[in-house]
């Protein structure tokens, strides 16, 4: 009986899901591909104005200035604060922050944001308190 | 005049008449009350995470395979999804499109105003949603809290619930 118990607690471990990252986690990633992070860079990054076919795109355009905010997509729906003090959801799957890099980073970039932007940007919300 | 059984045949006759045409009517813009609102997960979580959720029966079944494969360029934004995302996705909005069999009246008669070669990518832009908003003057597209004929919500107060029924139309002042 107790090894029956056991045996289904160590595969209810087994199953438990791995996607649950840690904000911190998802900073080492980044770090590890770029070799380094800067919160001051990723701030300065995250208050860029860049212009571009006569209008002036930024990250701030969406999310407002501050990262503790709530901000609003073009389409007026309510975006949830970047910073994770600020939104337990944020920075916890890796695959969603790739996602939306990839879309925003096109969207006021024109491009794709290079590793060291997305380790500096990840530092810059993780040192929000 | 007595009561007849001829009468009362003509009485019943006239109402339940009556009541086909109050079921038909355009009185709440249509005779059945809602559009199916987005019923896949997957589907509801992605387009919502923008904007409100069109429900699938809005535009047919053409006018989402185009706007799943042009994504990348979705009203000025890329709005990509993973592969295996865009899949389900469009497979939900296809199912359910304004020309499937699943489509509900409504749904039919926008599916029949658009020519077989059009495939629209907004609903503001169909000959059904033109004809149901002819009355709305151009300055009330305009103001403030309307700003788009994608807003929705801003005039039918439970648009989020696929619901427009005249009745919860409130057209903002300004």
């Amino acid at each position: 009986m107790k090894f029956t118990l056991a045996c289904l607690a160590a595969c209810c471990l087994l199953a438990a899901p791995t996607h649950a990252d840690t904000p911190q986690q998802i900073l080492g990633l980044y770090q590890q591909q770029a070799g380094s992070a800067s919160a001051a860079h990723g701030e300065a990054f995250f208050h860029a104005q860049v212009a571009r076919d006569g209008k002036t795109h930024s990250c701030a355009s969406c999310h407002t200035d501050n990262p503790r905010a709530i901000g609003k997509t073009r389409a007026n729906k309510a975006i949830e604060p970047l910073a994770p003090v600020a939104n337990r959801e944020r920075l916890t799957d890796p695959a969603k922050v790739e996602k939306w890099f990839k879309r925003n980073c096109k969207d006021v970039l024109a491009r794709e944001c290079t590793a060291q932007e997305k380790a500096d940007f990840v530092a810059f919300l993780l040192s929000v308190k | 005049m007595p009561v007849t059984r001829k009468s009362l045949a003509i009485l019943i006759a006239t109402l339940a008449a009556s009541g086909i045409w109050l079921g038909t009517s355009w009185g709440d813009g249509g005779p059945v009350p809602t559009f199916a609102p987005v019923a896949h997960k997957t589907t509801a979580n992605e387009c919502a995470a923008c904007h409100m959720a069109y429900p699938a029966g809005l535009l047919p079944a053409r006018s989402w395979t185009r706007m799943m494969h042009e994504l990348e360029n979705h009203f000025g934004e890329d709005a990509s999804l993973s592969p295996e995302e865009t899949v389900a996705i469009t497979r939900y909005l296809t199912d359910n499109a304004a020309d499937s069999p699943r489509a509900n009246e409504r749904s039919r008669r926008i599916a029949i105003g658009i020519a077989p070669g059009d495939a629209p990518q907004r609903f503001s832009e169909t000959a059904y949603f033109r004809y149901l908003h002819d009355e709305v003057p151009a300055g009330v597209w305009k103001r403030a809290k309307i700003a788009s004929r994608a807003n929705c919500i801003a005039c039918h107060t439970r648009a989020e619930s696929s619901s427009f029924a005249e009745r919860e139309i409130r057209i903002p002042k300004n």
